[in-house]
């Protein structure tokens, strides 16, 4: 494998100034293990500071710098250089910004807007049962939690929702029924009659095609898909209910 | 002036947070639990509070349990000032050790998702320094969820204060506090997405903006901790406490500087040299691979020293080994998945067979914006500044004194989250009414000056520059010529810095202005953190220095800064809370100024 690649960066911009939109093409000359969170600093440190673009740990925890490279919604600080070239099968890239909410400059899109459609379904427990004692916390077997400890592992990156084919409107998104779904598996969640309502309502988990596209991009490698399958099949109603 | 800067709105609001992470929004928890008709507004320079740096801690959270029958909370008071190199506040550690289990509770009542035992209580996992009767053995001392720790506490405190009806400013900026009549009585903030300045004018203000991990080259903090709320308060002339304690984790990914948990070590992987030899064992015979923090990093760095570094061709880094392969599948596969996975997704190896790159990495700063044990902020001689409050990794109260333990943080976002937000209540009781005069302020003078600057500097290379510069000689190791040479190379860099023409001249959502805006915070720290270690002529914790390796009595105190301006900066002093010594309860010998050995 090669130590360094020449690589083209088209990049979707946008100037809100003008509300003007326009591809950018930057040539880089990249070493094999920089991600692409470095490429978009090095094009800012040497090319061209007016470039903007999201980021905050940079190492796949926290779900900032979501991009989509030729197509395909990811993290692009998870991205790197050698791996892009082999997956995709070319040095040029187009860059875009995902669209499940409105751009606000180049690849920034507006993450408080996306993150409505995650406020709606209440991601905290609603109304709490109370624990043994004051001095104790909740029992929860390891089997119990295996249910749903996976869905808790969702870092809202929103890869899931701009690739789902059916979340663009009515649908609330694979990343906000997973909190959902969380709470009503959870034992010290006690509203479970609104938690169902929210699942199983009008923009809830009937609204999934099954295209299965969320499991494919996520980040975390969640079977987001599964979960939604198992609430479509009425797992749920009863989380008692084996 | 430019006139496009304007402020467009005036707010009002009971209590202003600023840094919308885990200590801010445990914070606002409290208060909206306690008195759900508080107005409560909190900022983030982040898209969303959810990408703040508190998601990322990985490890995990100490606490005693009272139901442990080999625990007690007194070993854990011990540890941390033993850690601390006996500059810790014994009335902090007093106080935040008492109460963690309790704050544990709060977050597990509330849902957080911690790791459990097979009878579904909670897990616990051992941590460097945290020892039983007083440094006897290791202590299970941490409860943890998974590796990301950080995450689940950042979910739950998010979750209960938007349960609770508080007002998010996310992409917004505190540019600078408002002071009437030396009382803090809100905030200007810049809100980066519409490019407009707002007043908020507020009953409290607590800062709670997180660590300044972006001075140095190689970090794990996250690319928006560039030391603001420190920077803000010594604009405002208040004092910045021991900004020179910086500790750097000794195990960061080579490249990004991304942290490889303390976790790697305690399930018991081995740093190896060139040589492959187990050095740790040459520097703390005894704990070896579980020792603080600092002397891990401080081993590592002396090995590269020594010439028993590994050159990485592709980063142009020395580095050290850490060895995972003889660990069984079961740890790789159940308790450092995240951790482990990080190599193969950042440097395309696998842990399983090959070994890792690491070398020290900027990781926490113990100093910060010197506050009361109450987190109420100080101005130099220890009076309080009415009105405004700080928390988190950005103040000092101070918890950790010269070194920080692993795990103390997130108990101490969790516990001060919470005292502030009682002493918030409190203060706001006693406030007669809302304040609605003018208030000078600076913020658009700054800001002309950034948009209207001429000069072919760029702000990427000039941070390049700090970064390299801070690195190189106010890191690990530090010596009198270095820091002299810093903070003379500073004061170029700040100038250079004013001679910076920015491509976009646009306000709305600038990246590059705010770049700007942060180069200046990170110069502010940076010159704050280089006259400290100037001034402190020995060593301790994670602060060493070569020409002066030994502790000194002489520095039993605490560093107090102000900067009357960039260039004038004043040294003083704060004395160390020495409480539970001076109590003479039992075991109270113990909390003198003991030897940091392990």
């Amino acid at each position: 494998m090669a130590s360094h690649y020449h690589i083209t960066l088209k990049i979707r911009r946008y100037d809100p100034e003008n509300r003007r939109s326009w591809i950018q093409n930057y040539h880089l000359e990249a070493g094999r293990i920089l991600r692409f969170v470095d490429l978009f600093r090095k094009i800012n440190n040497e090319q061209d500071p007016t470039f903007s673009w999201n980021s905050s740990c940079e190492h796949g925890q926290c779900g900032t710098c979501s991009v989509k490279i030729n197509g395909k919604p990811l993290l692009a600080c998870e991205l790197l250089v050698e791996n892009a070239v082999q997956y995709f099968n070319t040095p040029v890239f187009n860059v875009e910004p995902l669209e499940v909410a409105p751009v606000v400059r180049d690849l920034v899109f507006d993450l408080t807007k996306a993150y409505k459609r995650i406020d709606q379904v209440k991601p905290y427990v609603i109304s709490p049962a109370n624990p043994p004692s004051d001095q104790d916390e909740y029992s929860i077997s390891p089997n119990e939690m295996k249910q749903y400890i996976n869905a808790t592992r969702c870092i809202n990156c929103f890869c899931c929702s701009s690739a789902c084919i059916s979340s663009h409107r009515n649908f609330l998104g694979p990343n906000a029924m997973l909190a959902s779904m969380i709470r009503v598996l959870d034992p010290r969640e006690k509203e479970k009659a609104q938690r169902l309502k929210i699942l199983y309502g009008h923009r809830g988990v009937y609204r999934c095609h099954s295209s299965r596209a969320c499991s494919f991009v996520c980040p975390k490698e969640i079977d987001v898909a599964h979960f939604v399958a198992l609430a479509k099949a009425g797992r749920f109603n009863d989380p008692n209910n084996e | 002036m430019n006139n496009r800067l304007r402020i467009t709105a005036t707010l009002h609001c009971d209590l202003l947070i600023i840094g919308s992470g885990g200590a801010g929004l445990r914070c606002a928890a409290n208060v909206l639990d306690k008195r759900p008709e508080t107005r409560v507004i909190a900022l983030t320079k982040n898209a969303h509070p959810q990408k703040s740096h508190t998601s990322t801690a990985q490890g995990g959270l100490a606490a005693v349990d009272p139901g442990d029958p080999e625990d007690k909370t007194i070993y854990h008071m011990f540890d941390t000032w033993k850690g601390s190199d006996c500059t810790a506040d014994q009335d902090v550690i007093k106080k935040i050790c008492d109460s963690s289990w309790e704050q544990i509770l709060w977050l597990e009542n509330r849902g957080m998702h911690f790791s459990r035992n097979p009878k579904g209580k909670l897990s616990k996992r051992t941590f460097g320094g945290h020892t039983l009767n007083f440094g006897e053995t290791s202590a299970y001392r941490a409860v943890f969820e998974a590796d990301r720790t950080g995450k689940g506490m950042m979910d739950t405190c998010w979750g209960e204060s938007l349960k609770r009806n508080i007002s998010f400013l996310n992409q917004s900026i505190g540019t600078e506090l408002l002071f009437k009549a030396g009382r803090c009585v809100g905030c200007l903030v810049f809100k980066l997405k519409e490019g407009e300045f707002i007043r908020i004018f507020s009953g409290a203000t607590v800062l709670a903006t997180g660590g300044s991990g972006q001075v140095f080259k190689i970090t794990t903090n996250c690319r928006q901790n560039t030391g603001d709320g420190p920077a803000v308060a010594l604009q405002a002339g208040l004092p910045m406490m021991d900004p020179e304690a910086i500790q750097f984790h000794p195990t960061g990914m080579i490249g990004p500087g991304i942290l490889a948990s303390e976790t790697l070590r305690s399930v018991g992987g081995i740093l190896r040299n060139k040589d492959m030899e187990p050095f740790m064992a040459h520097y703390a015979p005894r704990m070896k691979e579980l020792a603080p923090r600092d002397l891990v990093a401080r081993a590592i760095a002396s090995e590269i020293r020594k010439k028993r570094g590994i050159l990485s061709s592709d980063h142009k880094v020395e580095h050290v080994w850490i060895d995972l392969r003889h660990l069984p599948d079961a740890v790789h596969e159940q308790q450092i998945p995240e951790v482990s996975g990080f190599f193969k997704k950042f440097l395309n190896l696998d842990p399983k067979s090959e070994l890792c790159p690491v070398h020290p990495s900027s990781h926490y700063q113990m100093g910060g914006i010197s506050t009361n044990a109450f987190g109420e902020a100080q101005d130099h001689l220890q009076r309080r500044v009415p009105g405004l409050f700080a928390i988190g990794e950005c103040a000092a109260a101070s918890l950790h004194g010269f070194n920080r333990l692993g795990t103390n943080s997130l108990l101490e976002l969790i516990t001060m989250g919470k005292f502030v937000g009682n002493k918030v209540l409190a203060y706001l009781d006693h406030l007669s009414k809302e304040p609605t005069a003018t208030v000078d302020f600076i913020s658009f003078d700054r800001f002309s000056q950034y948009l209207e600057a001429r000069g072919k500097n760029k702000i990427g290379q000039i941070r390049i520059d700090m970064q390299e510069l801070m690195t190189e000689n106010v890191g690990v190791f530090r010596t009198e010529e270095g820091l002299s040479k810093t903070i003379d190379a500073l004061r170029e860099l700040k100038d250079r810095a004013d001679q910076t023409a920015l491509g976009c001249k646009s306000l709305r959502m600038n990246q590059e202005l705010l770049q700007r805006w942060e180069l200046d915070n990170l110069l502010t720290v940076s010159m704050a953190i280089s006259q400290a270690a100037l001034n402190r002529r020995e060593s301790r914790g994670a602060h060493f220095r070569d020409d002066f390796p030994e502790r000194d009595d002489a520095f039993n105190h605490h560093t107090i800064v102000i900067m009357g301006s960039f260039n004038k900066v004043e040294i003083k002093k704060r004395e160390i809370d020495m409480s539970i010594f001076k109590a003479k309860d039992q075991h109270f010998e113990k909390f003198d100024f003991i030897e940091r050995a392990y």
